[in-house]
């Protein structure tokens, strides 16, 4: 079972990776600032280094949410088990829509859905799911997209025209930021599955940390799956939005890493993945032409608001399912490994990779066309190749129309 | 109930940094374009700024790192 879990925890920080692979790269990418397959790579490395800088143990997943140790509810690895089948399967159908939801929501509505069926609506903590997970949902794009709209629009007038393709290098270095602050905080996240697996299944001490094991594991996987690039949700943020100019994209990703970096610090977590959302319409909305596709970021503030509900059901389903032996703990990894294999081959119909991303870098200004030019004046006429040379003729031979005689 | 004073230090903190930061990149690349010789030094200095503002965050990111 432990090792069935770790197997599983392991595979979610594979999807948590590619999931949120788009969160620093879609607009270094959309700008053409860095090449799919660079950006890609440059994010897995920062993730690979992110997960080992810090070894503290993520304790949302279990410390506070759902009640656990001596004073409420123990949580099984069986519960576990089915909170990330919940959590792994949401990410995928998300994913496959091009919807960048949050991995952190999907793992905790998994584990809500598994302790609710586990251990009745006791075991939840919904003072700390509303504080800690609801609200600082709606406030965290609110948050990034007022400092992206603010950023944009001093980008925008501080800089000329012919000068804002330079800030595809201070793309590069905010969206690396981004890249290293989500190692750090996710990869911590699947070592805190880990290691709370085997403290509830007693090979571990209550209270320790992760081993060396479990870091490097998580680092790996972490990485190979930002490496692997989910250019579906790449696709949505990076042209589906708005359209992305290099001056939008820094000021996104400025507005992503400060509000990222000060909310850790400060002690009021916000997603990175609705931080990086909401920056990308605040960018859209700051510069003076621009347009934000409405009904995309409707799907995707849809997505949010059913992304623990929808991962709670399947966690639920999966932890019922489980609770009852051996054959439960099965059919759910085989039912599991069907739908995840399913999603798969679904989304090869319609495949999107580097090749098929069709990522334009943008020009620097598409001013907003405001008046239809006047009828009485005509364009100019476009060059005309130049005709070949008419033999020079005597002025005083008569010529008609079809040439000299 | 939700800490709406750490909300609001959040808020201010990320208006602040953000918008700093693009506008330390911003007054760089508009004065190292300039001509006249003095605005050049400036620009630099702004970039120098950014990119301290860079190193600073790295370091809230890495325990340990100051």
């Amino acid at each position: 079972m432990v090792a069935l879990v770790i197997v599983l925890a392991l595979f979610f920080d594979f999807t948590n990776g590619f999931h949120d692979t788009a969160n620093a790269m879609a607009t270094p990418i959309a700008t053409g600032a860095l090449r799919p397959k660079v950006a890609v790579a440059i994010a897995a490395v920062l993730n690979l280094v992110g997960a080992f800088l810090s070894t503290e143990v993520a304790r949302t997943i279990s410390g506070g949410l759902i009640h656990e140790g001596s004073g409420g509810i123990q949580i099984t690895p069986v519960m576990i088990f089915a909170g990330l089948i919940g959590a792994i399967l949401w990410n995928l159908v998300t994913w496959l829509l091009g919807l960048p939801s949050s991995s952190s929501h999907a793992l905790f509505g998994g584990l809500i859905g598994a302790a609710i069926v586990g251990a009745g609506f006791g075991s939840i903590n919904l003072g700390v799911l509303l504080t800690k997970i609801v609200f600082p949902a709606l406030l965290a794009p609110l948050t990034a997209g007022l400092v992206a709209f603010l950023a944009t629009k001093i980008a925008y007038a501080v800089v000329k025209k012919k000068q804002r393709t330079h800030f595809k290098v201070g793309q590069i270095f905010t969206s690396s930021l981004v890249s290293l602050a989500h190692g750090t905080n996710d990869a911590q996240k699947t070592m805190g599955v880990i290691t709370l697996t085997l403290i509830a299944a007693g090979m571990q001490q209550a209270g320790s940390g992760p081993e060396l094991w479990v870091i490097i594991v998580c680092a790996m996987a972490i990485a190979l799956g930002t490496y692997t690039g989910g250019w579906r949700i790449i696709r949505t943020l990076g042209k589906g939005l708005t359209e992305i100019e290099p001056g939008q994209g820094f000021a996104a990703e400025a507005a992503t890493t400060a509000t990222i970096l000060a909310s850790s610090h400060l002690g009021f977590a916000l997603s990175t993945t609705q931080v990086a959302s909401g920056s990308v319409i605040g960018t859209g909305i700051g510069r003076k032409g621009a347009s934000v596709r409405w009904r995309t970021a409707g799907r995707i503030a849809l997505g949010w608001v059913i992304t623990i509900p929808a991962s709670a059901v399947v966690g639920a389903l999966a932890s019922w399912v489980a609770l009852s032996g051996i054959v439960g703990i099965l059919v759910d990894a085989i039912v599991a490994v069907g739908v995840i294999v399913w999603i798969f081959l679904y989304s090869r119909r319609n495949h999107v990779n580097t090749a098929t991303l069709h990522v334009e870098p943008t020009t620097f200004v598409r001013p907003k066309k405001t008046k239809k030019p006047k009828k009485t004046k005509r364009p100019k006429k476009a060059k005309q190749p130049k005709k070949h040379k008419k033999p020079k003729q005597n002025k005083n031979k008569k010529t008609t129309k079809g040439g000299a005689k | 109930m939700i800490e709406w004073d750490k909300f609001f230090i959040v808020l201010l903190v990320s208006v602040v940094a953000g918008c700093g930061l693009v506008l330390l990149f911003s007054v760089g690349l508009r004065l190292v374009a300039a001509e006249r010789g003095w605005r050049k030094p400036l620009g630099i200095a702004s970039f120098v700024a950014c990119g301290a503002l860079i190193v600073y965050g790295i370091g809230l990111i890495v325990p340990g790192f100051w």
